[in-house]
C-alpha cells in the first residue's frame, strides 16, 4: 500500500540531493542579488512585476532561455545547439510531470518520482497508454542528444560551427560540461533498458530490442539509472561554480533589464548578474580585434567575465585596461552582456591616479551664436577636418562659434572611459558652462568620441549634432549641394561611437551617396570595424593597435575603393597611418573638397 | 665606347651615390650605363642649397661628381621594369621597352624625404606658413623671399626636428642622421637672412656626431643666436590673424609651452625612394621592416646584397650624410670590381 503511494530507492538521492541542494543555492543567489541592488533599483524591480514589463520578461525568457532566437540569428547551428538541449530538456520534464498527473494522480508527488518515473512504473508495473506520450518523450531526448552531438563535435572541431576559436575551459566547467553531456545518452541506455517493461517509443523501444539480442536488459537497469541520477546529481552540484550558472541567472538578468535597472558598479547588481549570466560561449572572442589582430587572446570579453568572477581582480583590472572599448563584442554578444559598462565601473573601481582639482583650467566664453563648434582634440591633430568645418559653416551661412579654436577643455570622455569620473564631471561642467553662455540651439561636434560624451552625460537643453548629421542637414535644406563623382567608388568605415554605440549610421551614408558610389564592406554598421586607436584603451602598445588598424584597412580596401570615408578625426589619423594605398576622407573633408577622393598612386608600387 | 670583352656595369639610380659608383667603376675600365627616374642626376642634393658642414654649394658638388662622368652612358627619365639573370648576366628591361645587359648592378635607389601630410597635427598642406625642410632648401636654391609680400621680416620661425624619424606612429623608429645638422644650418641660415627674427629649434635631442658638427650647433647658438628647445611638437593651429600657433612641452623645465609663430619648419626624415620595394622585388634583395635594403653583413659586407652581382650604394641601405655616401658608394664600386674580376 505504501509503496503504491510514495514510492522510493535510494537511486534517486543523488538527485534529489543535488535537486535540494541547487534550488536552495540559487533561491539563496537570487535573493543576494536582489538584496545587493540599491533602493531605488529595487523599487524598480517591485514595480515591474505588477506592470506590462514582466509579460515582455517572460516572453523574453521563453525566447533566450529556451529558444535562443539571439544565437540564432548570429549562427544557425550554435542556436540548434543552444535549442535543441534547452527547448528538448524543458519539454521531458514537462512531459514527464504531465505523464504522472494523467497516469498515477494518485501519487505522492515528490520532485524526483517525475524524473524516475519510467524506472517506478516498472515496478508498479502500472500501464501506461498514450503512444503519444512515448513519442513525444523519445522525440525531445533525440533533439536533446543531437544537441549533445553538436557540443562534443564543436569542443573538438570549432570551425565547423563557425567559430574560428571556442572558449578555452577550467576544470570545473569541464566537470559540469562532461556531467551534463553524459545525462543524456545515459538517461537513453536507463530508458532502453526498462523500455521493455515500461514503454517506449521509436528511440527507447528500438535500442531495448538492439541490446535485448546480446545482453541481459534486466541487469542492467539499475547501473544505468544509477549513472543517470549520478549525472544529474553531479550536474547540479557542480553548476554554481560553473559557467551554467548562465542558464538560471540569466532569467533573472533579463528580469533586471526589463525593470530598467542600469549598470552603477561591478561588485553589485546587474553587472554582477550579468557576470553570472555569460555562457562561455565564446562568440566574443572572433568579434574582437585584439584576439583577431593584435593576437591578444586572453583579453577576450570571456576570460575578463570569467576573471572578474572566478580570478583575481587585478588579472581583470589588465584586460579592462587594454581593451578599446569598441563594443563589437557586446554586439556579437547573444545574452547582450555590456562588458564594456562592467570594463567601465571596473577603472572607477581602481582609483589609479588621484588628481589636483582642475580649477587652473580657465572658462573661455565665446559667442553670440545660434551653433557652437566643438572640434575636439582629434580634430586638433587633423586640422583639414576643422578648416573644412569652417568653411561648411561659412558657405552655408550658418551664424557660428568656434568654441575650442585657440585650445579649449577636454569633453571629459577620456577622463571617463579612464574611470576618472569626477574630474570628467568637473571638465564637463566647464563645458557646460561656456556651452550655454554662447545661446546657441546647437551643439555641433566632429568627434564622435566628444558627441557621446555631449549627448549622454551633459544634459544639454540643445541640440547635439556629429557633424554628419549637420552637414545632411545643410544638404536637405539645399545650403550645400555636392555634385556626384561619377565613377569614384568609395568604402565607409563605421567609427564605433558614431555607428554601434550612437547609433548613427545613415546620415553619413546619405551623405557620401550624394557624392560617390559606397562599396559594401565585410563588416559595417552594427559590427562595424574598430580602427585601433580609440583613447578607450589604456594599456594597449603601438605596435598592437597598429595590427588592428592594418587588419581593419585590409577588410576596408577589399572591394578596391578609390578612398575610405569615414566620420571621426581620430579613425581618420589611425586609417592613415596604416594604408597607404587609398586616401583616408572625413566626410567634412569630402563635402569640402571632393577632389580628396581621387585615388593616389601608391607610392611603394610606384 | 665598349670594346669587346669590355664588363658592364648598370647603376640603378642616378642621386650622388649612384653618381661617384658609376665614375670609380669607369675608371677600373668598366662600361658604366645609369639608369635614373627623374630627368636629371643629381638625385635629392641637386634640389639642396648649400651643405653642412661648411657651406659649400650643393650645386657646385653635385656638378663635381657629374664632370667625372664622362665616359659613363646617363639614361634619364626611365627606370628599369624587369631584370632576368642569364647565363652570368642581367638583362634588364627599361619603362621604355628598351633592353640593357650587365655583368653587374649596383642599386643606389636613394631615399625620398617623409611625406609630411601624413602628421596632419603639424598643418603641412593645411596652413600656408608650414613648410618642410626641403621646400625651404628649394626656396633658398632658388632665391625665393620666404615671406612675400612682407616689408619687414618674420618675428619669429620654429623648426620642428624629427618629424617623420623616430616615430613610431608613422611606422619610422629610425634616426634620418642628417637632420640634425641640416636643422641647424638651416636655422642659422635664417637667422642670418633676418637677423631681427626669433628662431627656435624644437628637438628630442641632437645628434652632432660629427667632428665638425658640435662647433656647428654651439656656434648657432652663440653667435647667430638660435633658441633650442628640447620638446617635441603635439600639434599646430592657425590664430584668426593667420599666423601659427604650435604647441610642445618644454622637457626640460617640465612646462607645456604655445608659441606663435610666422613659419613653421618641418626637418622631414628619409624613407627609402619609391622604386625601391619593386627593385628590390625584382633582384631579391632583403628588405627591413623599415623598408630599407639589407646587407648581407652590415659591418664587413654592407654593399652586398646577397644576390650574386648586385651591389648596394648610398642611403637605400639606411639615411647617410653626403661624406658617408660617397665613401659608401665607393666601396660598392670596389665590391664590384672584385666580383667582376673573380667572375672573369
Amino acid at each position: 500500500m505504501f509503496r503504491e503511494r510514495f514510492s522510493y530507492d535510494p537511486l534517486v538521492l543523488p538527485f534529489l540531493l543535488g535537486l535540494i541542494f541547487i534550488v536552495t543555492y540559487l533561491a539563496l543567489g537570487a535573493i543576494r542579488m536582489i538584496k545587493n541592488l540599491p533602493a531605488e533599483d529595487k523599487i524598480r524591480l517591485g514595480k515591474s512585476f505588477f506592470s506590462k514589463q514582466i509579460l515582455l520578461s517572460i516572453r523574453e525568457i521563453f525566447n533566450e532561455c529556451l529558444l535562443h532566437l539571439r544565437i540564432f540569428k548570429k549562427n544557425p547551428v550554435l542556436g540548434y545547439m543552444h535549442m535543441s538541449i534547452a527547448l528538448g530538456w524543458f519539454m521531458m520534464i514537462v512531459l514527464a510531470h504531465v505523464e504522472v498527473k494523467l497516469y498515477a494522480p494518485s501519487r505522492f508527488n515528490l520532485p524526483y518520482y517525475p524524473i524516475f518515473f519510467r524506472y517506478f512504473v516498472r515496478e508498479t508495473q502500472e500501464t501506461l497508454d498514450g503512444a503519444v506520450f512515448f513519442f513525444l518523450m523519445d522525440f525531445f531526448l533525440l533533439m536533446v542528444l543531437s544537441g549533445v552531438g553538436i557540443a562534443m563535435y564543436k569542443r573538438f572541431n570549432s570551425k565547423a560551427t563557425g567559430l574560428r576559436r571556442t572558449t578555452r575551459l577550467k576544470w570545473n566547467d569541464r566537470i559540469a560540461l562532461y556531467a551534463l553531456w553524459s545525462i543524456f545518452p545515459l538517461r537513453l541506455l536507463a530508458e532502453s533498458f526498462t523500455s521493455g517493461i515500461s514503454g517506449g517509443s521509436f528511440l527507447t523501444r528500438g535500442f531495448g530490442m538492439v541490446f535485448e539480442t546480446f545482453v541481459s536488459n534486466d541487469l542492467h537497469v539499475r547501473p544505468t539509472w544509477w549513472a543517470y541520477s549520478l549525472a544529474l546529481g553531479t550536474f547540479f552540484f557542480t553548476l554554481p561554480f560553473s559557467r551554467f550558472m548562465h542558464i538560471p541567472t540569466e532569467m533573472l538578468l533579463i528580469l533586471f533589464r526589463n525593470a530598467g535597472i542600469k549598470h552603477r558598479t561591478t561588485g553589485t547588481g546587474i553587472a554582477q548578474t550579468e557576470i553570472y549570466s555569460c555562457s562561455r560561449c565564446g562568440i566574443c572572442i572572433d568579434a574582437c580585434q585584439m584576439v583577431s589582430a593584435a593576437r591578444l587572446e586572453n583579453k577576450a570579453t570571456v576570460y575578463f567575465i570569467r576573471e572578474l568572477r572566478e580570478g583575481g581582480r587585478h588579472n581583470a583590472w589588465d584586460m579592462a585596461s587594454a581593451c578599446l572599448m569598441c563594443r563589437r563584442c557586446v554586439e556579437a554578444c547573444p545574452v547582450k552582456i555590456e562588458s564594456t559598462l562592467i570594463r567601465s565601473a571596473l577603472r572607477q573601481d581602481w582609483k589609479m591616479l588621484r588628481r589636483e582639482p582642475l580649477s587652473f583650467l580657465p572658462v573661455n566664453h565665446t559667442g553670440p551664436a545660434r551653433v557652437i563648434y566643438f572640434a575636439g582634440c582629434m580634430s586638433h591633430l587633423t586640422p583639414g577636418i576643422e578648416q573644412s568645418m569652417v568653411r561648411i559653416f561659412e558657405k552655408t551661412g550658418t551664424d557660428f562659434t568656434f568654441m575650442d579654436r585657440e585650445g579649449g577643455i577636454c569633453c571629459g570622455r577620456p577622463m571617463m572611459l579612464a574611470g576618472e569620473t569626477r574630474a570628467a564631471r568637473e571638465l564637463i561642467d566647464r563645458n557646460k558652462k561656456i556651452i550655454l553662455h554662447s545661446g546657441a540651439d546647437t551643439l555641433v561636434t566632429s568627434c564622435p568620441i566628444c558627441y557621446r560624451v555631449f549627448a549622454e552625460e551633459y544634459q544639454l537643453p540643445l541640440k547635439v549634432q556629429h557633424h554628419s548629421q549637420f552637414i545632411l542637414q545643410m544638404m536637405e535644406q539645399g545650403k550645400i549641394s555636392p555634385e556626384f563623382r561619377e565613377g569614384t567608388r568609395v568604402v565607409y568605415h563605421d567609427p564605433c561611437e558614431l555607428g554601434r554605440n550612437s547609433g548613427i549610421y545613415e546620415e553619413p551614408r546619405k551623405v557620401i551617396a550624394a557624392m560617390a558610389r559606397i562599396e559594401p564592406v565585410a563588416e559595417e554598421r552594427e559590427m562595424g570595424l574598430c580602427c585601433g586607436g580609440h583613447v578607450g584603451s589604456i594599456s594597449l602598445t603601438h605596435h598592437q593597435r597598429r595590427r588592428i588598424a592594418v587588419q581593419a584597412c585590409n577588410i576596408l580596401l577589399a572591394p578596391s575603393p578609390d578612398a575610405i570615408v569615414t566620420a571621426c578625426p581620430l579613425c581618420k589619423k589611425t586609417l592613415m597611418d596604416a594604408t597607404a594605398e587609398v586616401p583616408v576622407v572625413d566626410i567634412a573633408q569630402m563635402v569640402d573638397n571632393p577632389e580628396l577622393l581621387r585615388k593616389h598612386p601608391n607610392p611603394v608600387l610606384q | 665606347m665598349a670594346t669587346d670583352g669590355q664588363k658592364k656595369v648598370v647603376v640603378i639610380g642616378g642621386g650622388i651615390a649612384g653618381m661617384e659608383a658609376a665614375a670609380q667603376l669607369a675608371r677600373m675600365g668598366y662600361d658604366t650605363t645609369i639608369v635614373e627616374k627623374q630627368a636629371r642626376t643629381g638625385g635629392n642634393v641637386a634640389n639642396w642649397d648649400h651643405l653642412f658642414p661648411e657651406g659649400r654649394l650643393a650645386g657646385e658638388v653635385v656638378q663635381q661628381l657629374y664632370q667625372k662622368l664622362s665616359p659613363v652612358r646617363i639614361i634619364t627619365g626611365s627606370s628599369v621594369k624587369k631584370a632576368d639573370m642569364l647565363e652570368g648576366q642581367y638583362i634588364l628591361t627599361l619603362a621604355d621597352g628598351s633592353v640593357l645587359t650587365t655583368d653587374a648592378l649596383v642599386v643606389s635607389t636613394g631615399f625620398r624625404t617623409f611625406d609630411a601630410h601624413r602628421k596632419e597635427e603639424y598643418g603641412y598642406g593645411i596652413y600656408d606658413r608650414v613648410i618642410t625642410s626641403a621646400d625651404l632648401e628649394g626656396m633658398l636654391n632658388e632665391h625665393q623671399p620666404l615671406f612675400p609680400g612682407r616689408h619687414k621680416g618674420p618675428r619669429r620661425v620654429a623648426f620642428i626636428h624629427c618629424v617623420g624619424s623616430r616615430d613610431e606612429k608613422v611606422g619610422n623608429r629610425y634616426c634620418s642622421k642628417a637632420c640634425c645638422a641640416m636643422a641647424v644650418k638651416q636655422a642659422s641660415k635664417v637667422k642670418e637672412l633676418y637677423p631681427d627674427a626669433e628662431v627656435y629649434c624644437f628637438y628630442m635631442d641632437l645628434r652632432m656626431f660629427d667632428r665638425r658638427y658640435e662647433q656647428m650647433y654651439l656656434d648657432a647658438q652663440a653667435k647667430s643666436g638660435v633658441n633650442f628647445i628640447r620638446g617635441r611638437l603635439s600639434e599646430a593651429s592657425e590664430d584668426l590673424q593667420g599666423r601659427l600657433v604650435i604647441k610642445a612641452e618644454d622637457t626640460l623645465m617640465s612646462k607645456p609651452l604655445k608659441m606663435t609663430v610666422d613659419m613653421l619648419v618641418l626637418m622631414v626624415g628619409m624613407e627609402p625612394a619609391s622604386g625601391a620595394r619593386s627593385v628590390a622585388e625584382m633582384l631579391k634583395i632583403p628588405v627591413g621592416h623599415d623598408g630599407f635594403f639589407n646587407a648581407t653583413n652590415e659591418l664587413l659586407e654592407a654593399n652586398c646584397s646577397g644576390t650574386p652581382g648586385v651591389f648596394l650604394a648610398g642611403t637605400c641601405t639606411g639615411p647617410k650624410t653626403i661624406p658617408e655616401t660617397i665613401a659608401d658608394a665607393r666601396a660598392a664600386a670596389t665590391a664590384a670590381d672584385a666580383y667582376l674580376r673573380k667572375k672573369s
